[in-house]
């Protein structure tokens, strides 16, 4: 490699991004202005399901207010899966003859500010003819209150089954553990909101769209589908970009309002999701069901698993991800890295009166992880053995890799055993067994029948396939398909590297970590480079940032081009120095002779191509921009794994839980940017404490959402986060360009099945075991309260 | 029906014509046209608004512009030459105190604050001290990090004038 270890692949290089965040000026889509700019305000449904009775535009405004039918030639967002059985659903931008859930837009109005735009919204007049909510997903199921989408029949998007015959397992299973388990509706909730600015460009005939989004080529594609104008007559920036996980990766109804406005007007128009359209209006995830069971022998080895899963998908299928994509990944991901003889799953995504859901960091990962993890605690209580025992007898060894699990998933490297006991080493598990039996450091009050504060300690074992290319996803039949990914390099005429790629960066330190795979293999300053992303017009078509896809995907393709664009500096220097190719070497930010002091700087081989060309030979033809398509040997994904493994305090009394120490083992493969990785990982950790303790979108029996501020929908703070240790292995993965592996989301991933799993293990001496998340205070003292009344009943019967 | 305010914003006088209903936040985004002071909640949880009104931190979303007639405004544009802030600035880079940006104008002006009322404070009081400001990216490490950090560096080279230009 031609790179200096301190600033390519490995180094811990500062950001290039920070600068201008730091200073303010970052450019966020709510900092743009345009002279004539109007404001869009949305009239939202404030019933979760309702025919549309009737609508009348207040007098005088009737320009300034839109409805459905105001908007000519707009066709619903229709966001398809091929998967056998699947059901689309028409999402209306605006709602035409039903809402199906609170929050819905059902017209749009436009006023000099956004002041004035709710003004309006507040004088229009919508008729609602009310229709029974459904709101439970297990109801929605087998006892509908109401069919969301009559023609259907049910309420259900899809369902689908991975079969196997476990009748002889069931046989001979010494250890069977049944659990109901759930995860409740959270919200990703980016600390930037979703936002818009639409403008038409009259000379280009273009319309130009600035919004907060992950994946800007698929928002085009979308748009031009919905508002039956060709692609290239739309141009989608997304500039700085606050934070996405998942959330701004969609085609948005209110996208597709302000891009028809627009060009109706002939005006800048902007709007700016507000933190309660974010909460109640827009897309939620992750509200899981399963019916799991797991059956083990008597040491507590696996031999299968039988699941019944529901997904509540929400009221519509969004684009481009589809209301069925997290339901069907429970059925093939569930298994995960253990082995088994015998598998089957059966999931529904079922259509409930509520926001549609979108793939939040780590996807249908964290519910899988906490099901699956929470229960195999059962079995290894069952079985008699510590937590980790049971996963060692479990987990894929080393010398299976590259190794394909039940669901023929293919892993391609790694060592979970060894991620498993470097976990209970670094978290010390003796010293707090001790301290369980003692009851000492816990604060745990013999007096108390309870026992006052409880210590417990919880593992966890995940993986995350990330970068999953063509031969995965087009079999979900979805409107995007990942391909080759692109990336155009090109030296400009003074020597710099721009490297346009399709993907976008919203937190994920792209213009730094990219310039280091550049850096890696020209030996370019990453200082001398600059990423172009996050704009239809100036980079190569990608589906985008989603699947922690980008380090794998991207920086291959930064490799492949500047490799590529290596060779062709080393051309012109071969025509000039009068050496040949192979004589030549790249390294110090240019291209030396072999053996010699005789060398050109990148600036000196751009300004002889570009400014000099007569110097060159004319037989010379390639310039120097280069753009290929990348793809690794293998596209199935990589798999990135950990071992999380936490101890808490639970206050018997009050319910509150304590994290006292926490360790993470994982394993990423390369990793590029060590500090970035680490950042990655600690931030999801924090929103999968979140998940475990504290966030929850609950509704109510009419379908009214009950946390519409940041003060009802709690993220963890500061204060929240515990002690964190991290440790890496480090196993390249055999399929990429450096052995990276995709891992931006399993900080996410983990912490509710460790923590819960923590929780069970304090409250198993009185007979508590959690199958919910969040573990708030009201749910553990339910617990507890149920396990004593249920002793003291066994107690009188006895 | 508009109000009159004057107010003194980053150390020059502002005079302007503005709704009662119009907030702070707004106000300097909008019609100063000054982006650095986000806007993530507009109910005072997140923090991502906070500016320093007549020298300590505020939240510029439940702060009326009309009622801060007479005050003293300053958003992160009016502190990058403070020099707790060039030093906050290196600390939060050496840490990795920021991945999409989109909480650090309010991370960093609650930061210097920290720094400047509290010398001593240790790893726990940082914290608490951050209890108002929301980061859905970090997990925070790196930000208590680079304040510790530059409190760290003051008791052994406290001399820097303290009170912004
Ligand atoms: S925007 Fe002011 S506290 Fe959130
Ligand atoms: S860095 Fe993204 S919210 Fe803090």
């Amino acid at each position: 490699m031609a790179g200096t270890a301190h600033k390519g692949v490995g180094a811990s290089l500062p950001r290039k991004e920070d600068a201008r965040f730091l200073l303010g000026e970052g450019e966020f889509v709510g900092d743009i202005h345009r002279p004539g700019m109007l404001e869009v305000a949305f009239v939202r449904a404030p019933v979760a399901h309702a025919r549309i009775a009737g609508r009348l535009k207040p007098a005088g405004f009737e320009g300034r207010v839109f409805f459905m039918q105001d908007l000519d030639g707009v066709a619903p967002i229709r966001a398809v899966s091929g998967l056998p059985g699947f059901k689309a659903s028409d999402l209306w931008p605006l709602a035409r003859d039903k809402v199906r859930h609170v929050g819905e837009a059902v017209a749009m109005c436009v006023a000099e500010t956004r002041a004035e735009a709710e003004d309006l919204a507040a004088q229009v007049m919508v008729e609602y003819d009310e229709l029974p909510a459904v709101v439970d997903m297990e109801a929605a199921l087998s006892a509908p209150p109401a069919l969301l989408h009559e023609q259907w029949g049910d309420n259900v998007f899809l369902e689908s089954l991975v079969d196997g015959d476990l009748a002889a397992i069931r046989a001979r299973a010494e250890i069977r553990i049944t659990r109901r388990l759930r995860t409740a509706r959270q919200s990703m909730a980016p600390i930037e909101g979703r936002a818009v600015l639409c403008e038409w460009n009259g000379r280009l005939g273009q319309l130009e769209m600035h919004s907060a989004a992950q994946m800007p080529h698929i928002t085009r594609a979308g748009l031009s589908e919905c508002l039956g104008i060709d692609q290239g007559a739309i141009r989608v920036i997304a500039p700085d970009v606050g934070g996405g996980f998942g959330y701004k990766g969609i085609l948005l109804p209110e996208e597709v309002c302000l891009g028809w406005l627009a060009r109706h007007l002939r005006r800048p128009v902007r709007w700016l999701e507000d933190r309660r359209e974010q909460l109640t209006a827009n897309a939620n995830c992750r509200e899981h069901h399963y019916d799991l069971t797991l059956h083990a022998d008597r040491d507590g080895r696996l031999l299968a698993i039988d699941c019944e899963a529901i997904v509540d998908s929400g009221a519509y299928s969004l684009y481009p991800f589809s209301a069925c994509l997290e339901a069907a990944q429970v059925g093939s991901i569930l298994p995960g890295p253990y082995t088994m003889e015998g598998y089957r799953c059966r999931t529904w995504s079922v259509a409930t009166n509520k926001p549609g859901i979108l793939p939040y960091r780590g996807v249908a990962r964290t519910g899988v992880c906490f099901a699956l993890e929470v229960t195999l605690d059962a079995v290894a209580r069952a079985a008699g053995r510590e937590p980790y025992e049971v996963r060692l007898l479990n987990l894929v060894q080393p010398g299976q890799m590259p190794y394909d699990n039940i669901t023929r998933k293919h892993f391609d490297s790694g060592d979970y055993p060894e991620a498993v006991r470097r976990a209970v080493a670094a978290i010390d598990l003796p010293k707090w067994r001790a301290a369980q039996a003692t009851g000492e450091d816990a604060g745990t009050d013999m007096a108390d029948p309870r026992g006052g504060r409880r210590i417990g300690v919880g593992f966890a074992v995940y993986c995350e396939q990330g970068a999953h290319g063509t031969s995965v996803y087009h079999g979900w039949g979805i409107p995007m398909v990942p391909g080759r990914e692109p990336c155009a390099a090109r030296l400009s005429p003074d020597g710099i590297l721009e490297l346009r790629i399709g993907a976008h960066s919203h937190g994920q330190s792209l213009e730094t970590t990219l310039a280091q795979v550049a850096h890696e293999v020209l030996s370019i300053d990453p200082e001398q480079v600059r990423l172009v992303h996050g704009d239809t017009a100036m980079t190569p078509y990608s589906t985008g940032t989603w699947g922690s896809r980008c380090m794998v995907m991207s920086g291959g393709a930064v490799a492949q081009s500047c490799t590529e664009l290596g060779e062709r500096v080393k051309a012109i220097a071969s025509a000039v120095l009068d050496v040949p190719p192979d004589a030549l070497q790249l390294r110090d930010g240019g291209v030396h002779v072999r053996g010699s002091d005789r060398c050109l700087s990148f600036a000196e081989v751009a300004h002889l191509f570009y400014r000099q060309p007569q110097r060159l030979p004319p037989t010379l033809e390639a310039g120097l921009e280069v753009v290929t398509g990348y793809r690794p040997e293998v596209d199935t994904g990589t798999f990135s794994y950990a071992c999380h493994a936490v101890v808490v305090s639970v206050d018997t009394q009050l319910g509150h839980v304590e994290l006292l120490d926490y360790v993470i083992v994982e394993d990423g493969g390369t990793l590029v940017n060590p500090m970035v990785v680490d950042g990655q990982i600690i931030g999801g950790t924090a929103q999968g404490i979140g998940t475990a303790l504290y966030e929850e979108m609950p509704y109510d029996m009419q379908g009214q959402p009950l946390a519409s501020t940041l003060a009802d929908y709690m993220l963890p703070g500061a204060t929240e986060m515990p002690p964190l240790r991290i440790e890496h292995l480090q196993t390249p993965s055999p399929y990429t360009r450096f052995g990276q592996k995709g891992l931006g989301e399993g900080g996410a991933i983990a912490p509710p099945a460790a923590i819960v799993n923590a929780i069970n293990d304090a409250l198993a001496p009185l007979g508590v075991e959690l199958t919910e998340t969040p573990a708030t205070p009201r749910r553990i003292l339910a617990a507890i309260e149920a396990a004593e009344v249920e002793r003291s009943g066994s107690g009188t019967h006895a | 029906m508009k109000h009159p305010v004057r107010l003194q914003v980053n150390g020059r006088a502002v005079e302007a014509q503005v709704e009662p209903r119009l907030n702070l936040a707004d106000f300097v985004r909008d019609h100063l046209h000054l982006t650095a002071t986000h806007v993530g909640c507009e109910h005072g949880v997140c923090g991502a608004c906070t500016v320093l009104l007549d020298g300590a931190p505020a939240r510029a979303c439940i702060n009326f512009a009309v009622r801060c007639d007479g005050r003293d405004v300053r958003t992160l544009e009016g502190l990058s030459c403070d020099p707790v802030m060039v030093r906050l600035r290196a600390a939060f880079t050496a840490e990795h105190a920021l991945q999409c940006g989109y909480c650090t104008p309010g991370m960093l002006i609650t930061a210097r604050d920290i720094v400047l009322r509290l010398p001593d404070a240790d790893e726990a009081r940082i914290r608490v001290e951050l209890a108002g400001n929301l980061c859905r990216c970090t997990g925070y490490a790196g930000i208590v990090r680079a304040i510790a950090s530059v409190l760290e560096a003051r008791l052994s080279e406290p001399s820097e004038p303290s009170e912004p230009r």
